[in-house]
């Protein structure tokens, strides 16, 4: 090591040396703002690595057991400039608070995080922010509904926040980058930015980073330990003026980002959900608590403040109307049903019905999944089914 | 002196003549067995002398060598026991020689001298050609099915010698009492409700077409493929002969009568190793299940939980109707020509009405990879079962016998002959065309569905197949096929979930 070196310590900017503490072993986010608010980058490292003597209020970090050594061990390990390279090369840019370009929205947070690591662009992040969240285990239902208001709402102009997990978060996420000239997604995760999680969003994650942004707290090659998820939720919350939770089961990460978001004064909504299903039971009893309800993309402007009224919708709707016999299958399917329901509600012939739900899903009023049939709420939704 | 006696051994599904030779010279006391047999067949020095003295007849206290010709060829099993019995009393001059030469012998010897059935009673019997066999009563009808020549059967080892040596006449056994086919088989009037299902089963039956039933617990996929075989016709002369020949080389109880003419219903449990599935393991290559279920069906129940390389070693059958068994030692060819019925949940909760799964994402698309690809691709129907509402187990009479089906299967199937040669299910895709022409709003639907990528080439020919079945199943039959076939065929073709689709993307 030279980091004794005077010229060396020039020859880097401080992001460098920010970017190697973030990393260190036993670092927690309130030690690296003790650091980080007494002493400049490079200065804390030298102190963090042993190099200098702590003084003043950093000296008490000091006192704890073993940390010390952890650290000087920790900087052998991560070389700025090597730590460095990996941010640059990972398309990571690195942001510090108090300096320039930190975001707005966290930098006043009651538990700010001292350093931030952004893949893509934070300048597309420029109107209002929703954030949208829910379960892992969401159904299909939870799902469609993540991704009608992440669509809607980016083409209303209205930035998505989530958090690239599976099952609400994702959708959303794909609802919002669905739209063309969209407002960019901004997407908050618990790993490093050039460790995908979960590997099959790894798609999604490229997505988001090219036409939004992508943040973490972790610096490049930061695994996605549990400990980081909870973190993770509260700059979620953070960035979100509105946070949505479209399903979430009586406990998880959820309602974790919902505590986050009643701290910082944030208006928490959700979406209603069956009674007898898991997935919405928290939502539900977010409800009961008392928070206002989510039906369509114009609750969560009226949460925002906004309204859609002048901005254009669906005209008409595009989808050919059904004959008389159709419209009887299209309303006894007022709940899912299969095949055989059909055959016993309508009374009609087994060829008749399976004919008329052909002619229906071919004009986008019906859908099948595993051989259920559902009405489809929304002739646009339509096209986001992927085909088989 | 030096005996010959003819008897056979069992490879795969077919005997081969041996010839049992069979020394007795001076020497030290002693009993040999060479010419490769296994240890069942070795086995045969102890129980050979034991049978011998205990029916009176007397052992020679001399050199006894015993030699089992080809001797290049694998020996397997018991069946050899009365052959070299005979053998000893013949090279000892207790029975004379000429006596014997008309006959082949295959039967196990109990130490009291019985005589006992053995595995592949029929394929060894077939290779003993044109000489007379002497077979244990047990085996008689599988070995008159076969036999040339008439049949020969003794309860004990006395029966036996006693006939050779003109000094009783051959025991003629009493004759059956049981009545044939008796076996009374699940009937589909007992399935509520269901009706697509059903069809499912009466176009699979009559077209010849695999299936795949996707339904939670409870939603009646095992009481369903249970009914298939009651819809089937039964079995053609060539194909009953091969199956029985199957049955008895596994050494299955064949029915009264000896021939089995139902269509047979195999049900392997999903722990079934590959071996047991596809055939092999024991020296004779005993048929695994997909030969038992030669002409029937096999149904696997639990798709799913099948380990992924006993579900691949499936496809080479399936496409070519024998499996070919290879071992360093040996190999057989063995029939497999079977209607694959299988049943899976879709997915590990079970599933059930949209939004009521449980699993996540991950879990679910674990479980869906093993069924996708090439097997899921062979299933010409893949059908939604859902476990029937209230109303539906309560509404209406009896629903249609299997009787009633089984009329239109018939009919369908013989369309399908006199047009095809074939079963629908076989048709090659370059004949389609001809044999099953599209009515023009059928061409047109089919050619949306592969415009929204809904359908994939070979899924395009598969619907047209079991459009052509369904077309046959008709009381007015139609030459050319109709929407609403396709649209019916186009119902059983069940979408599995849209994780697997988005992997694919």
């Amino acid at each position: 090591m030279i980091a004794n070196d005077s010229d060396y310590q020039h020859a880097l900017p401080d992001e460098a040396f920010a970017a190697s503490l973030a990393g260190f072993d036993r670092m927690t986010v309130n030690r690296l703002n003790v650091l980080l608010a007494h002493l400049s980058p490079p200065h804390a490292f030298a102190v963090a690595a042993g190099h200098e003597q702590p003084r003043g209020l950093v000296r008490q970090l000091f006192d704890i057991e073993g940390l010390g050594a952890a650290w000087r061990q920790s900087a052998l390990r991560r070389p700025p400039e090597i730590v460095y390279e990996q941010c640059l090369s990972a398309g990571v840019t690195v942001l510090i608070r108090g300096h320039d370009g930190f975001p707005l929205p966290v930098l006043n947070d009651p538990a700010p995080a001292a350093v931030l690591f952004v893949r893509g662009d934070l300048a597309r992040i420029s109107g209002r922010r929703v954030g949208i969240i829910g379960t892992r285990n969401a159904t299909s239902s939870g799902r469609d509904t993540a991704m009608m208001l992440g669509r809607d709402l980016a083409a209303l102009g209205v930035h998505v926040v989530s958090g690239l997990a599976r099952g609400v978060d994702g959708c959303a996420h794909r609802g919002a980058l669905s739209v063309a000239n969209g407002a960019a997604p901004l997407a908050v995760v618990a790993s490093g930015l050039d460790v995908v999680y979960p590997r099959e969003h790894a798609a999604l994650w490229q997505q988001v980073a090219e036409q939004g942004a992508l943040i973490s707290e972790g610096p490049p090659g930061t695994v996605p330990e549990a400990y980081r998820f909870p973190l993770r939720n509260r700059i979620l919350a953070g960035f979100s003026e509105v946070l949505v939770v479209v399903e979430s089961r009586s406990s998880g990460g959820s309602l974790i980002t919902v505590n986050e978001a009643r701290d910082r004064g944030i208006l928490v909504m959700a979406v209603p959900g069956a009674l007898r299903n898991r997935a919405s039971e928290g939502t539900n009893a977010l409800l009961g608590d008392g928070c206002p309800i989510v039906l369509n993309v114009d609750d969560v402007l009226i949460g925002l403040g906004l309204d859609s009224r002048r901005a254009g919708g669906v005209a008409y709707d595009p989808r050919p109307r059904p004959s008389a016999a159709d419209t009887e299958l299209l309303d006894a399917l007022n709940e899912p049903r299969t095949l055989d329901h059909l055959v016993l509600v309508t009374g009609q012939s087994l060829v008749d019905c399976a004919m008329g739900l052909a002619r229906l899903e071919a004009d986008g009023w019906v859908q099948q999944v595993n051989g259920w049939f559902e009405a489809t709420a929304d002739s646009a939704l339509h096209g986001f089914r992927s085909p088989t | 002196m030096l005996a010959a006696i003819l008897s056979a051994t069992l490879l795969g599904v077919e005997g081969h003549c041996v010839t049992v030779e069979v020394h007795v010279a001076n020497g030290l006391p002693s009993f040999t067995i060479v010419g490769l047999p296994d240890e069942v067949c070795r086995e045969a020095r102890d129980r050979v002398r034991a049978a011998v003295l205990s029916s009176g007849y007397p052992w020679p206290s001399k050199k006894v060598t015993v030699n089992l010709a080809p001797s290049s060829q694998r020996k397997v099993g018991s069946g050899l026991d009365l052959a070299i019995a005979v053998g000893v009393l013949v090279a000892d001059e207790f029975i004379a020689a000429d006596a014997v030469a008309d006959f082949g012998f295959i039967a196990e010897l109990g130490l009291d001298g019985s005589l006992r059935a053995v595995a592949g009673t029929a394929p060894m019997v077939a290779a003993l050609g044109r000489v007379q066999p002497v077979v244990a009563t047990a085996s008689r009808h599988e070995a008159e099915i076969i036999s040339e020549r008439r049949v020969f059967v003794g309860r004990t080892l006395r029966d036996v010698v006693e006939a050779l040596k003109g000094e009783a006449a051959w025991p003629t056994p009493a004759a059956d009492t049981v009545p044939d086919d008796v076996i009374t088989l699940p009937d589909l009037c007992d399935v509520r409700g269901q009706p697509l299902a059903r069809q499912a089963l009466e176009v699979a039956a009559a077209g010849g077409h695999h299936v795949l039933f996707v339904g939670p617990p409870g939603s009646g996929k095992t009481m369903l493929a249970q009914r298939m075989p009651g819809l089937l016709p039964p079995l053609t002369p060539q194909v009953s002969l091969v199956t029985t020949m199957v049955h008895s080389a596994a050494g299955l109880r064949l029915p009264p009568g000896g021939l089995v003419s139902r269509a047979p219903f195999r049900s392997p449990h999903h722990t079934s190793s590959i071996v047991a599935l596809v055939g092999g393991g024991t020296a004779a290559l005993r048929p695994g299940e997909i030969s038992l279920a030669h002409g029937g069906i096999l149904f696997l129940d639990e798709l799913g939980e099948f380990s992924p390389a006993v579900l691949d070693g499936l496809r080479q059958p399936l496409e070519e109707g024998v499996v070919r068994i290879a071992r360093a030692r040996a190999s057989a060819t063995l029939p497999a020509q079977f209607l694959l019925v299988a049943a899976t949940n879709p997915c590990p909760c079970g599933g059930g009405a949209p939004g009521s799964c449980e699993c996540d994402d991950g879990a679910k698309s674990r479980y869906l990879r093993r069924l996708s690809g090439p097997l899921l691709d062979r299933f010409d129907l893949r059908v939604p079962v859902h476990r029937p509402g209230v109303d539906e187990l309560v509404a209406g009479g009896l629903s249609e016998s299997s009787a009633e089906v089984a009329v239109r299967v018939a009919r369908a199937r013989q369309f399908a002959f006199e047009r095809n040669g074939t079963l629908n299910a076989s048709i090659p895709g370059a004949l389609l065309d001809a044999l099953a022409p599209l009515e023009a709003r059928a061409q047109k639907l089919l050619r949306t569905e592969l415009e929204n990528d809904r359908l994939t080439g070979r899924g395009y020919h598969r619907v047209r197949r079991v459009a052509r079945t369904l077309a046959d199943l008709e009381p007015e039959h139609h030459d050319t096929v109709l929407e609403q076939h396709v649209v019916m065929a186009l119902q059983f073709r069940v979408r599995l979930s849209p994780l697997l689709r988005g992997r694919a993307a």
